[in-house]
């Protein structure tokens, strides 16, 4: 089979040895703030939970419409200042109480995704991209000087009442559950018309507007529900780290970040933007931890994203899936059981 | 019999040129209508505008009596019109069985539509029976990428078929098609018809046009021109008229009185070889030395199945030589062949005897060959002046430019008064003057001109060809290729029929203008005779 089938996300595959892959993953998860207790790590395991959210739920609309948004850092941020306005408003306090209003964060952040999706989306390739980090840039602005945002200074976010080696663990399973709830939605939308007509979109987007699909609210659903993850997750790492201000919440580091994490582990695939986060910012952030001169490291990490994306154009899941179907193909040609032809999407969950 | 769509007096331009100029259009419940006429004539624009790929500027377009004008094109197939695109589009990264389930159904709403998943049992079985009608479901799995170009037109056909449209508009269906799978086309969509569809046909295939349509309506200039029994349009002498371009009955450089103001141009910088000579004249010069250009036996194609077969054509310095053809001919593709925009598979072609083919289309330029493409080819947004110094890109001598700047100033006036507005506000026949005036600035020899005539009104086209007949005059040898036949013929000294990749006549322009076979060429076997 060729590049092609893959590059399209071929639906459910659901061979015993993927199912296993996935339930040693989800158990490695599960458990890995019991089995390794020590904070420096669990934080990094925290990161690592945050971004994988975020690229997945970037790739939700990105990876699956073609369009590169850079800017999704505006729902990022505005997660967090929405969690830190509403519990001094309500008076909630850190902790559990402050993760009930994650969802909240989120319905804010798609809300803000509707203004910003009717200007955006307007546009098409890289004028979509220019205009959404254009937006970005006004978000970061307005938060330096609107008066409810703190300014410069920022925010602060009540402190969670956990010390010690167990403080990471709730936030931990928090991202963790909203990761499990955001892959879950990526995976039913690859597997809905709503997923198919984005891709059809990405494909020629003039061809799905002659087949009766409304692109316009078809891309700003996809806009808001990518921003709905984006502006949860956003809410609980300010969450963690106690404060917000507008070079944290509106950083374009953050924009870059998922776009290549996506990039790296494969563009509208579900696993990729989850490999590439998982391994790029666990990376990123160890380097950190461990090393005082962490720009040697900062450049080795460079060599290797260059390095995946110069190997591995479509990103590592495709190029895997490829290297995996070919084998396949040649061991059903050279005399194997008549197994079920490599690639064969099925679309159907 | 019903009116299903009725378009009324509809009028589309782009810049100067008008693509639909007040056009009539009815679409009849249950019929297969063919919509025909020459390259240019607004088929396509009618179709984007019906389909709402494109914004009417004035006029109606009905569907059962409603508006529907200027409807986006999702609400357009939502009522049960369904296109295709004369160049097949399909996704390419879905999986055929994808593609035919991308289509929204018709009547449902918000959450319905983002909710449902991809194929339901029913929606998957239907798609795999409409894959077996057009006979592809073996390839149901496979990657669109992956097909054929015919399996591309049949799927893209299959996949309109999922919202079960009322009416079809299918654009060139035919095109590029192998004559076995065009069979099966015609039948595909006679059945479709018969199930009760209603289909609106684009096509140059007039065999194939002929054969299944119940009514024919022919556009001429962006306005239908006539509309009636397949027999009945195949005998109108308009009909042919509109395909080998108006009889003016007026000897070669007639058009003269119009262009009075460009008559008696001074010489440019370049040597008067053959200036005074007449046409005939030119021609006697040229029959007696070796052709300027000379393509032998060169077959080409873009990938799939070889457009030009075998083609050899000689191009006689000093002369005008015009290919003419049906659409789909070859003929722009015998030019980007020249032009070495297009390496040709096998076969070579020499210009003053020296081997151009493989050539990169800078080297060809460079050795004097210079291609004034199909319309549209100047920067609208850049200015007169800089889209005709464009032309001079490749020369890096200051002082020989501004002399060939003047030079063409004094030939074009146009490109001296209007040098600072921008080429997009100029006329379509004006803008042709300026793609000449930037053409001339590399001082090639031979000039390849595609289609110099396409969309301009009749007036304009004379005063085009005419300024086609001066820079021959001065000593440029020129190779047309046009779709007004008649036109073009009369003003060369030879003329070059090609029909489906193969050169069918030669001759001098008088002798393959008055060839009893080139009506047939045009418009099918039958007309011969009713012409003759």
């Amino acid at each position: 089979m060729t590049a092609a089938a893959t590059a399209a996300g071929p639906a459910s595959r659901r061979s015993p040895a993927r199912l296993g892959a996935g339930a040693i993953v989800c158990l490695v998860l599960a458990l890995f703030p019991v089995v390794i207790t020590d904070p420096a790590s669990t934080s990094i395991a925290f990161y690592a939970l945050v971004f994988m959210v975020a690229a997945s739920s970037w790739n939700i609309f990105s990876g699956y419409t073609g369009y590169l948004a850079l800017g999704h850092a505006v729902f990022f941020g505005s997660g967090g200042y929405a969690l830190s306005l509403l519990c001094s408003h309500l008076g909630v306090g850190g902790g559990w109480p402050s993760f009930l209003l994650l969802p909240l964060c989120g319905v804010i952040a798609a809300l803000i995704a509707v203004p910003v999706g009717l200007v955006a989306l307007r546009t098409r390739r890289h004028t979509f991209v220019v205009v959404t980090i254009a937006i970005f840039f006004i978000f970061q602005l307005a938060a330096t000087n609107v008066g409810f945002t703190g300014g410069t200074s920022g925010l602060f976010l009540p402190l969670a009442p956990w010390t010690g080696s167990s403080f990471n663990t709730p936030f931990y399973y928090v991202a963790l559950a909203v990761l499990v709830v955001t892959v879950g939605c990526s995976w039913f939308v690859r597997r809905s018309r709503f997923g198919l007509q984005l891709l059809a979109v990405r494909d020629d987007e003039d061809r799905a507007l002659g087949l009766g699909v409304k692109t316009w609210r078809l891309k700003l659903s996809a806009f808001m529900l990518s921003a709905f993850f984006v502006g949860m997750i956003g809410g609980l790492y300010f969450d963690f780290i106690g404060q917000v201000y507008p070079q944290t919440a509106f950083d374009p580091l953050f924009d870059l970040s998922i776009a290549l994490m996506a990039f790296f582990g494969g563009m509208g695939t579900i696993a990729g933007p989850l490999l590439g986060a998982a391994v790029l910012e666990s990376l990123q952030q160890y380097v950190t931890f461990t090393f005082s001169n962490a720009a040697i490291y900062l450049i080795a990490y460079g060599v290797l994203f260059l390095v995946v994306i110069l190997l591995m154009p479509r990103g590592v899941v495709p190029a895997v899936t490829d290297y995996l179907n070919r084998r396949r193909t040649r061991a059903t040609a050279t005399g194997g059981p008549p197994e079920r032809l490599a690639g064969v999407a099925q679309v159907t969950p | 019999m019903t009116n299903l769509i009725e378009v009324s007096a509809v009028v589309k331009s782009y810049g100067g040129i008008r693509a639909l100029n007040s056009c009539d259009l009815e679409v009849r419940e249950g019929e297969i209508n063919g919509l025909i006429g020459p390259n240019g004539s607004g088929k396509t624009t009618l179709f984007n505008v019906i389909t709402g790929y494109e914004r009417a500027q004035a006029g109606r377009i009905a569907l059962r009596g409603g508006d529907i004008t200027n409807s986006s094109p999702d609400r357009v197939f939502g009522l049960g019109i369904g296109r295709t695109f004369q160049l097949t589009r399909m996704f390419p990264r879905l999986t055929v069985l994808e593609n035919m389930l991308v289509a929204t159904q018709r009547q449902e709403g918000w959450l319905r539509s983002i909710t449902r998943l991809a194929g339901s049992d029913s929606e998957r079985s239907r798609a795999l029976e409409l894959l077996e009608f057009v006979g592809i479901t073996r390839l149901a799995h496979e990657p669109a990428a992956n097909l054929s170009y015919g399996q591309r037109k049949l799927l893209e056909l299959a996949s309109l078929l999922v919202a079960d449209p009322d009416i079809l508009l299918l654009d060139e269906p035919a095109g590029g098609v192998n004559p076995t799978l065009i069979n099966h086309l015609a039948d595909r969509i006679q059945e479709l018809n018969a199930q009760g569809k209603t289909i609106l046909v684009v096509e140059h295939n007039m065999e194939f046009v002929m054969g299944i349509c119940s009514r024919i309506t022919v556009l001429s200039q962006g306005s239908t021109l006539v509309a009636g029994a397949p027999a009945e349009v195949r005998t109108n002498p308009a009909v042919l008229e509109a395909y080998l371009g108006a009889d003016e009955h007026e000897p070669a450089g007639g058009g003269a009185a119009t262009v009075a103001v460009i008559s008696e141009p001074p010489r440019t910088s370049r040597e008067p070889v053959a200036a005074a000579a007449a046409p005939d004249a030119a021609a006697a010069a040229a029959s007696s030395g070796e052709p300027l250009l000379r393509l032998a036996g060169v077959c080409a194609g873009y990938g799939g199945a070889d457009i030009l077969k075998d083609v050899s054509i000689e191009v006689a310095r000093g002369g005008i030589t015009c290919v003419v053809g049906p659409n789909g001919a070859g003929k722009s593709t015998v030019m980007k062949t020249i032009s070495g925009l297009l390496r040709p598979r096998a076969g070579e072609i020499r210009f003053r005897g020296e081997l151009v083919s493989g050539l990169a289309p800078k080297q060809v330029l460079s050795r004097g060959i210079a291609q004034i493409p199909q319309a549209h080819s100047l920067f609208p947004d850049m200015t007169v002046q800089e889209n005709v110094e464009m032309g001079a890109y490749s020369v890096h001598d200051g002082a020989l430019t501004r002399k060939r700047l003047a030079a063409v100033q004094e030939l074009y006036p146009i490109v001296r008064d209007r040098a600072h507005d921008k080429a997009g506000s100029l006329s379509g026949g004006q803008q042709r003057l300026v793609e000449f005036a930037r053409c001339l600035m590399l001082d090639p020899e031979l000039i390849m001109l595609d289609e110099p005539s396409m969309g301009l009104d009749p007036q304009t086209r004379a005063m085009v060809f005419e300024m086609v007949a001066e820079m021959n005059r001065q000593g440029r040898t020129i190779l047309l290729v046009e779709q007004n036949a008649r036109a073009g013929l009369r003003l060369s000294t030879h003329g070059v029929v090609l029909e489906n990749g193969r050169v069918r006549l030669t001759g001098s322009g008088h002798e393959v203008l008055t060839h009893p076979e080139i009506g047939a060429l045009y418009l099918g076997g039958a007309v011969a005779a009713a012409t003759a």
